[in-house]
């Protein structure tokens, strides 16, 4: 009660008279719970795109049959049809198509069984054929489909009206013979979906003979266990039998690398927020001292003086959060198209048409911030309650000097850095396949690394300060001097705003470092693979991200050798497989002929050894899958093939960049011996010596622009949109960086406020002797822009070393050793300005305040 | 009422041990006027501290009411303070955001009691001041004379068992001075105990007795009249 009677008269008196204050600490915890709440509801977004995508189209059905992805042969479905247990058990084809007018729209195909399929799924079709009594009896036609009401009505198509479309077969036209509701398989990628005969999509897809999996309901009272192992008999080995919660779950282990550092640059931004929340408590300690004091000597206890700030830190905290985890919503709903592309990118095409709100994200977040706020709050709120009555009233010198210059600090500092080192020596030496080599235990050696130098930060500018004000003296004259010696009368609380500002410029270095090895490391590589003038595909060269590629015949080779101009052309293909539970890439081309141009980065091994490649059970395995599996060459390893299992030799490691989960090279004879898939994503063309490229290209698009529309890239090109895709990537994690620095900004203005607010009568005594407003503004403002450039300084330097350990920890844990750590020189630099600009920008409207100070009330204040 | 035996006060200033009260020993009757005297430094607001329990002695002992303040819990010794002592301090010591009513129950809304019931106790003390058309006002609205009054207002409002002044018009001119020890004189009169501090030798003689302070130790302690000056 007493709690609430100082809340309603001390507590809410501060809020209406420190409303900048207020607002500023307020809107570092929102900008901190929104950036967490955005990139959760992204993440939560693009996952249940997919697992709708999973649900909807799976129906009714229990367990789901997959084999490799380019299909397996169809005779595989009557072995399960016959399956004791097995209700229903019908085939399906994926695959993808565009039309060719328009914004070349992407779709999903799907074939189906039309006798079968509504024992699985459910279409409801709005409009129908006008000649037919049964569109789905009508689909058997090879040329008819089934389009979505929603598509439709968007690309203004009508019922039995003709449209062209882009299949492997080439461009093919299709008569549609009916609209699906928006319900079931038609919700699916927002309505961007078109049905099928089976028939008709395997000769359209080139999967003549194959599917691409079996759907199967089961009959009631039959247990999942017993049916998977009876399928799973029937089988060869290497089939997959999940259920559709399970296709779930693996897509989430293949994001989850993703998922985990998105939130992990979330969570820093509000790590800053929590210095924010810390210096403002320090500060308002600092503030009521008095209050204290007078509040003790009438008989307020500790407990309740403690409780009285961590309570008015909870209810802004509980405002901050709720008003972030509001701005969070609108910042997802800003980004969840970026965070689904850079999925697109790097792992799985994804379309993301609605955003997955949750209560649990939302609310769960704000709870962490509040939870947050009130951690960074208990030091200085402990701190208000051990000031004593009698030299609080006396305001006799706080002591928060020596807390934050404490023995225990330094402890602090000293186990943090020990533990980052610790932490990661002991990731360093586990095995590649240990669960200590994760992403989570190299963060934490991160955090810890920033915890420790952020908690010496007062230290350091105890030592550092005192060595600058000759330098500063001579530079600003007295103004210079004044704001060294005020940056040095407060090096605790000055200390926290340079640690937030050392936080977020690390992040911003580290970022750009990683990035930046990342980046060269791949350019390097692209120009050692790709030696092609020219890529031809049917969508995007990059095969995730853009418009869809949809492969190619591979007698298309023969033919574009024949184009004027061509030297040689090469076919390239990928997929994904199943190894040990995990998707893992397969690249295949054809090695005998690259190894002709281009010397592979071959880590382990011989070129003599890539060359047995061609024609045997022999694979290359990239550094990443190697460190993950512990693999070397000599080894043999079991891949599952659409004709069963099949052990392959690996001769060598190389390095690729392709995929975080692991790539394996395949030779094209081999892969089309056990695949039976003559399909190709990518021809890389070699013009002729002396030969314009730009004609070959163009003679290339004449040849076959009549059958199908290609994308014929130059190879500069090419690289151009991988460094577009990189961007991309990375956009997300720049506008967190972003915001961290704006809180950190934030921090400042609130430091350098209390400062200028405490120094009322200093300032007053200073203007009554002569100084100038101006020369007032300009004291604040350097001494803004040295905690911005000591902030920076030191963020520099910690981000070059958390640099160091994600490229260590992560990438090079995905990507093998061949990533070398590049320093962005650039960036350095940027952060220093930008730490700089930001800092004076902040030190602005305390500067403004300082210089309006009213010289006889500061002079009679008390 | 309150009784010290052999208290001292030590402080740590550097490196330097600061001896501010040695051997202090005495007890206040009720209903006396106590005045401290001293030259700066003698130790008078140190002792002053100890008897409110602002501070704690680093010897000796002190009791309150029989109760001792020393070697009892932070919690205890706060609830002393909020119940049986009130403070009236030199540089007044109001919270400037509150009002005065709300500074004069401001001891009553740290036990909890809610305002509608504080607030009309605190009305009749700002009554007995003489700032009945002054509860509204902030600090920074009312006079130095004012503010003091206003902070014995808020020193009486739990009816403490005695209430302690540290040079309360040491920040006041002379004529308002006289007005504050009148007005403390009169609530002694009506048996209220008073502990003063003061370097005064005029404000002192308001007091029934007047102990004097030197190098932290007492020098004199002499009972007077009572009259005034």
């Amino acid at each position: 009660m007493n709690l609430a009677n100082l809340l309603r008269h001390v507590s809410l008196k501060h809020v209406r008279l420190q409303k900048a204050q207020l607002v500023m600490a307020m809107a570092g915890i929102c900008l901190g719970v929104a950036a967490m709440v955005a990139i959760d509801l992204a993440n939560r977004s693009v996952l249940c795109s997919f697992e709708d995508s999973i649900n909807h189209i799976t129906g009714r059905a229990t367990l789901q049959i997959t084999g490799a992805e380019s299909g397996f042969p169809e005779a595989m479905l009557e072995r399960v049809q016959n399956v004791a247990g097995v209700e229903y058990a019908v085939p399906v084809i994926e695959a993808t198509a565009s039309l060719s007018g328009g914004r070349q729209r992407a779709l999903m195909i799907l074939g189906i069984d039309v006798l079968q399929d509504h024992q699985i799924r459910d279409y409801s079709i709005t409009d129908e054929s006008a000649d037919i009594p049964d569109p789905l009896l009508f689909l058997a036609r090879r040329d008819s489909i089934l389009l979505t009401r929603t598509m439709a009505a968007q690309e203004g198509i009508d019922i039995d009206q003709q449209i062209e479309m882009q299949t492997v077969a080439g461009l093919r036209t299709f008569q549609v013979r009916g609209l699906l509701n928006p319900a079931g398989p038609a919700r699916v990628a927002g309505g961007d979906i078109a049905v099928m005969d089976i028939y008709a999509a395997q000769m359209a897809f080139g999967k003549e003979g194959r599917i691409d999996r079996i759907d199967v309901s089961l009959l009631p009272g039959e247990n999942f266990d017993t049916m998977q192992e009876r399928i799973r008999q029937v089988l060869p080995a290497g089939y997959s039998i999940d259920t559709p919660a399970a296709r779930t779950r693996q897509v989430e282990v293949l994001l989850s690398r993703f998922r985990k550092s998105m939130g992990f640059i979330s969570c820093m931004a509000l790590f800053v927020g929590m210095y924010l929340i810390y210096n403002t408590v320090s500060i308002t300690v600092v503030q009521r001292r008095k209050e204290i004091g007078i509040l003790r000597a009438l008989g307020a206890s500790r407990a309740e003086i403690f409780r009285l700030f961590l309570t008015e830190t909870l209810l802004i905290a509980a405002v901050a959060s709720l008003l972030g985890a509001g701005l969070g919503y609108i910042f997802a709903r800003a980004t969840v198209d970026l965070v689904a592309q850079s999925v697109s990118d790097m792992y799985l095409r994804t379309s993301v048409t609605e955003l997955a709100f949750s209560w649990r994200a939302v609310l769960g977040n704000g709870a962490t911030g509040v939870l947050a706020s009130l951690t960074a709050a208990i030091l200085p709120a402990l701190a208000g309650t051990r000031l004593t009555p009698a030299s609080a009233i006396r305001s006799l010198p706080y002591s928060a000097e020596s807390s934050l210059l404490g023995r225990k600090i330094k402890i602090a500092s000293a186990l943090s850095l020990l533990a980052a080192v610790v932490i990661f020596a002991v990731f360093e030496s586990a095995e590649p396949a240990s669960a200590v080599r994760s992403l989570g235990v190299i963060m934490a050696s991160a955090i810890f690394l920033l915890l420790g130098i952020s908690l010496c930060t007062p230290l350091l500018l105890r030592r550092i300060v005192p060595l600058c004000h000759g330098a500063l003296a001579a530079c600003f004259g007295a103004q210079g001097r004044l704001a060294g010696l005020n940056l040095q009368k407060n090096v605790s609380r000055n200390g926290v705003a340079v640690a937030a500002i050392l936080c977020s410029i690390a992040l911003f270095v580290s970022s750009a470092n990683a990035i930046s090895s990342v980046r060269r490391s791949m350019f390097d590589w692209i120009d050692s693979i790709i030696r092609a003038d020219i890529l031809v595909s049917t969508g995007h060269p990059l095969a995730t991200g853009g418009s869809p590629t949809i492969p190619m015949p591979g007698d298309m080779q023969q033919e574009m050798e024949k184009v004027a101009g061509v030297l040689s052309v090469e076919p390239f293909r990928k997929g994904y497989l199943n190894y040990e539970g995990k998707k893992v890439l397969l690249e295949i081309f054809d090695v005998a002929r690259r190894l002709e141009y281009c010397p592979a980065m071959i880590t382990q091994g011989s070129r003599e050894d890539m060359l047995r490649l061609p024609g045997r059970d022999n694979i290359v395995v990239n550094e990443g899958f190697a460190v993950k599996h512990a693999i070397k060459p000599g080894d043999t390893i079991v891949l599952p093939t659409p004709a069963g299992p099949v052990p392959f030799g690996v001769t060598a490691i190389v390095v690729s960049y392709t995929s975080d989960s692991g790539a394996i090279w395949m030779d094209v004879t081999t892969y089309r011996r056990h695949w039976q898939d003559q399909l190709v994503d990518t021809f890389e063309v070699l013009v002729q010596p002396g030969r314009d490229i730009a004609a070959a290209r163009e003679a290339i698009l004449a040849r076959f622009g009549g059958e199908r529309r290609l994308f014929a890239l130059p190879a500069a090109e090419f690289k151009v949109e991988v460094q577009k895709m990189l961007d991309r990537s990375f956009v997300l994690t720049n506008a967190v960086n972003i915001l961290t620095l704006i809180i950190a900004g934030l921090g400042i203005i609130i430091t350098l406020l209390a400062s200028v607010l405490e120094r009322t009568r200093e300032i007053g005594i200073l203007r009554g002797i002569g100084m100038q407003k101006n020369q007032v503004s300009a004291v604040v403002i350097i001494e803004s822009i040295l905690i911005g450039a000591a902030g920076g300084a030191l963020g520099i330097a910690t981000g070059v070393l958390i640099g160091w350990i994600e490229l260590e920890g992560v990438f090079r844990l995905d990507f093998g050793a061949s990533i070398t750590y590049h320093l962005h020189y650039g960036a350095m630099a940027w952060a220093m300005l930008l730490a700089a600009g930001l800092s004076a920008m902040a030190g602005l409207y305390p500067a403004q305040r300082a210089a309006a100070t009213n010289i006889v009330e500061a002079l009679t204040y008390e | 009422m309150i009784e010290l035996r052999n208290a001292g006060k030590t402080y740590q200033q550097g490196s330097r041990e600061v001896r501010a009260l040695r051997d202090v020993s005495f007890v206040i009757n009720k209903g006396e006027f106590l005045s401290i005297m001293g030259p700066s430094g003698s130790g008078k607001s140190t002792l002053l501290n100890l008897m409110g329990g602002l501070d704690q002695p680093t010897s000796g002992e002190v009791f309150i009411d029989s109760r001792p303040l020393h070697g009892i819990t932070d919690n205890e010794l706060t609830l002393i303070r909020r119940r049986r002592v009130g403070y009236i301090f030199q540089f007044f010591n109001l919270l400037p955001l509150l009002t005065a009513e709300e500074n004069v129950g401001l001891p009553l809304l740290l036990d909890g009691l809610p305002f509608s019931e504080v607030k009309p106790r605190a009305a009749a003390l700002l009554d007995k001041v003489g700032l009945k058309e002054r509860a509204e006002h902030r600090p920074e609205q009312l006079s130095g004379g004012e503010m003091q009054r206003v902070a014995i207002a808020r020193a009486l409002i739990t009816g403490p068992a005695v209430i302690l002044a540290d040079e309360p018009t040491g920040n006041l001119d002379s004529h308002t001075s006289e007005e504050i020890f009148l007005l403390l004189k009169s609530l002694n009169d009506q048996g209220q105990t008073i502990v003063m501090v003061t370097h005064d030798p005029k404000a002192a003689a308001y007091g029934s007795r007047i102990i004097t302070l030197k190098d932290g130790a007492p020098d004199q302690d002499i009972v007077i009249g009572g009259d005034n000056p």
